[in-house]
């Protein structure tokens, strides 16, 4: 009984252990090792060259221009879907008639195919006949190459993944505002807080852990970008939108350059595993709390 | 009143797009090959859908239901024991949360920081180019998504009715299916709701694993559709309806699931 009651969570967790070990650990360790060769597929006549893979990520242009557009794009994007949420979620905070249709259709871009809403956004952006830009010359404006100019490329993808993901942001933050007591503010009310004050010095600060893993969940999606560049810009013009996802695939499945694209996704499990500590971290103090 | 009008003009204003879509799979192209700013079709036609369903085109949503199936039915066979176990049972040196730190992580990679080996993996084992290995592939995805899940659930089961079954003398495979399954129901669809939405959308993988056109999913698909004509907008919107319409409604059953996955991830 004892013998059998010990081995049966073993015995539960298998099928699990078996799936992460074939398809994650296994990988997880084979791209470390790729990372540290010279080679065009896997470790048959594959030279050992150390760090030197590392060597030339940091060299090379196309790699610091691929990080510069991730970082650039993950704080922006985040930061925009963060005060978007919570602006609809204080906009939704008080019950009216039509709010839940009102929540209901405003989550349905977010749980749209990236694909799909590649597809709409790229029609929006033409440069002749898009949506986008048919409104702006009826009333007057010029169009705007959104795609085509490397200075807006990037802030017009921003643009579609803050409609695609505000809606997210949303939800975290809206999870929060309904567990803030209302006596809290009835007392801040006698005492005199305009609204300001209150949003200021009590919404705020009780919002902050969610406003936190809204902020952190955003970033951590942000930071892997790639179907929405591969399908949009194909990282172009130039380099303006490459990210490091478009990197990795590019050295690894079209310049066969594995080694290289197994160091630049090093560098990616790396920063995704410092992303987790800090969502583990603020998890385990919300346990706590 | 201000806060209604504003609520539901925000609204209104992000369906725009969506409503873009379907009008314009409803329109003969001379109507969106053009600078006009008209939404609604003038002269509405089901030509594209027509084409769609003509080329069969319509059989690669298959692959995707497919897909979708066989991922959610993996993700919940291994992930449901995997949740109970930890819930559950008393594991030796922290290996609980050893665990679902390392779920976190894999949660929070990057797809692609493991495609490259990926692809080795199933193309050793011959799933290349299979809709099998694509199920395989998405567990990267579906797997910690499913065990993260299932443990708020679980843990919201009372204990206490499965020490009664065991006083019966119930074994444990029949608590498991007796007890815990029916009352973990409403969890178990709401993730299943999930993931199966989750490998619907997927593309990465899709485009790295799958090469031969007719098992496409339908997001690498519509990605083929997006760059071989630039303006072949009306074909374009009617697949990504297609597409999206299971999602859409999938969303009105698990609105409450949202906010709940939502809270779980407070724990």
């Amino acid at each position: 009984m004892t013998a059998s009651r010990r081995l049966l969570p073993w015995l539960l967790l298998t099928p699990a252990l078996l799936i992460f070990a074939g398809l994650t650990l296994y990988p997880l360790g084979r791209t470390l090792a790729l990372s540290l060769f010279a080679t065009d597929y896997g470790f048959e006549n594959a030279k050992f060259v150390g760090l030197e893979n590392f060597q030339e990520l940091w060299d090379s242009r196309f790699f610091r221009q691929a990080v510069t557009n991730t970082v650039v794009f993950t704080v922006v994007a985040t930061v925009l879907e963060v005060a978007a949420g919570l602006g609809l979620a204080l906009l939704l905070n008080r019950a009216f008639p039509g709010r839940t249709l009102v929540m209901t259709l405003l989550l349905a871009p977010f749980v749209l195919s990236t694909m799909v809403v590649t597809a709409i956004w790229r029609a929006w952006f033409h440069f002749d006949l898009g949506f986008l830009n048919n409104l702006l010359r009826a009333v007057g404006i010029p169009g705007v190459p959104w795609l085509f100019d490397p200075n807006l490329a990037l802030w017009s993808i921003v643009l579609v993944d803050l409609w695609q993901t505000a809606p997210f942001a949303f939800l975290i933050i809206f999870a929060g505002l309904r567990l803030i007591p209302q006596d809290v503010y009835e007392a801040a009310r006698v005492d005199g807080a305009g609204p300001w004050r209150r949003f200021r010095d009590m919404t705020l600060p009780l919002l902050a852990p969610y406003l936190f893993v809204a902020a952190l969940l955003r970033s951590v999606d942000s930071f892997k970008l790639f179907d929405k560049v591969y399908a949009m810009t194909g990282g172009g013009p130039g380099q303006a939108t490459e990210t490091v996802s478009m990197f990795v695939y590019r050295q690894g499945f079209r310049f066969f350059d594995i080694g290289l694209a197994s160091a630049a996704a090093v560098v990616m499990i790396v920063v995704a595993g410092l992303l987790a500590v800090v969502y583990a971290a603020s998890l385990l103090k919300g346990a706590g709390r | 009143m201000i806060r209604i009008v504003a609520a539901f003009g925000l609204c209104a204003l992000s369906l725009i797009p969506l409503l873009w879509m379907v009008a314009t799979s409803l329109k003969p192209p001379a109507e969106y090959v053009s600078t006009s700013i008209a939404l609604w079709p003038q002269d509405p036609t089901l030509a594209h859908y027509r084409v769609l369903l003509d080329s069969g085109m319509w059989r690669l949503g298959l692959n995707s239901v497919v897909v979708a199936l066989g991922t959610v039915a993996l993700s919940l066979l291994a992930g449901l024991p995997a949740a109970y176990a930890l819930a559950r049972f008393e594991l030796p040196r922290r290996f609980d949360i050893v665990f679902l730190g390392f779920v976190l992580v894999i949660k929070l990679a990057p797809p692609i920081a493991l495609a490259i080996p990926l692809y080795q993996v199933l193309r050793a084992l011959g799933l290349l180019d299979t809709h099998l290995g694509l199920i395989l592939a998405n567990q990267i995805l579906a797997l910690p998504f499913a065990i993260w899940m299932l443990l708020g659930f679980v843990r919201d089961v009372p204990y206490s009715f499965e020490e009664a079954a065991m006083l019966d003398g119930a074994g444990f495979v029949k608590r498991l299916l007796q007890i815990v399954v029916p009352l973990l129901m409403p969890g178990l669809v709401a993730t299943a709701v999930f993931v199966a939405i989750m490998s619907w959308n997927e593309f990465l993988f899709a485009l790295l694993f799958i090469q031969t056109p007719s098992k496409f999913t339908l997001p690498a698909f519509i990605a083929t559709l997006i760059n071989e004509d630039e303006t072949l907008w009306g074909r374009l919107s009617a697949m990504g309806l297609i597409a999206s319409l299971p999602v859409l409604l999938a969303v009105g059953l698990v609105r409450r699931g949202l906010t709940r996955e939502v809270s779980v991830d407070q724990h």
